[in-house]
């Protein structure tokens, strides 16, 4: 994240969100190799994965996708206590 | 396979089976493929480091943000920027040098490809970082990683625009 961080100053605009996403994902497989895990959690990993190199083919598509992903991640809140 | 074949069907590869790759393939792949591209002069300054430690290649992910996926190797091509200089003033280390990474590069992805090897290059990695993990002197400054492995996908061609080409002159169509 932080190497992101310094090369995203110059790198292409939507690869911000990009290196977000993507941290998102591996971040939960880090919880994951600590034990800390959740079908939530996976869910959402899964998604990530389908749809975040959607980025690399047509923007509004990965925007697209990254909306419907915040939704999803509130679909899932609405089901928890 | 013909050059058409390797041509048209290679793609960036992401996701990686966990076979490893030798060292053998890799060393054909720059010896063989690499090194006969073009270069400014024929000024050769290309440096390759090939990565099959997962120790190394672990620290090194850490360090390359556009690395993706678990690759078995990493192909560091790097160019000897004194050299550079030496060979090609100003021009050869700021343009040429770059011209020739990314044609040794493209040889070496094609020819990856028709041994049945999946490969990505990675822009987006910290140089110095790098150095620094693998110890290079402050002229050897890595380009551009190539990353190799066994493909687990085989991802559709993104859409080429053919409305690119211009014979003679240059018109606005």
């Amino acid at each position: 994240m932080v190497t992101s961080a310094c090369n995203l100053v110059n790198e292409t605009k939507s690869y911000g969100p990009f290196r977000l996403i993507d941290a998102a994902s591996r971040l939960i497989t880090i919880l994951s190799e600590n034990q800390i895990s959740s079908p939530e959690l996976e869910k959402i990993q899964a998604k990530i994965e389908q749809g975040k190199y959607k980025v690399m083919e047509d923007e509004s598509q990965f925007s697209s996708f990254l909306n419907d992903l915040v939704l999803y991640i509130t679909s899932l809140m609405e089901n928890q206590d | 396979m013909d050059i058409w074949t390797a041509i048209k069907n290679r793609r960036s590869i992401r996701k990686f089976t966990a076979d490893p790759v030798e060292e053998k393939k890799l060393r054909d792949l720059i010896l063989k493929a690499g090194i006969w591209a073009p270069s400014g002069g024929n000024a050769q300054t290309w440096r390759f480091i090939a990565i099959t430690d997962q120790k190394i290649l672990s620290k090194l992910k850490l360090f390359s943000p556009g690395l993706l996926g678990t690759p078995k190797a990493i192909i560091i091509i790097c160019q000897d920027l004194v050299y550079a200089l030496e060979k090609g003033g100003e021009l050869g280390v700021k343009t040429l040098s770059l011209m020739d990474t990314a044609m040794a590069a493209q040889n070496i992805m094609l020819a990856a490809y028709a041994v049945g090897l999946g490969t990505c290059p990675i822009a987006s990695f910290h140089p110095e970082a790098l150095q620094k993990i693998m110890g290079l002197p402050v002229h050897i400054y890595p380009q551009l990683l190539i990353s190799v492995g066994f493909p687990k996908e085989h991802p559709p061609a993104p859409r080429r625009n053919l409305d690119i080409i211009w014979f003679n002159y240059y018109a606005k169509k």
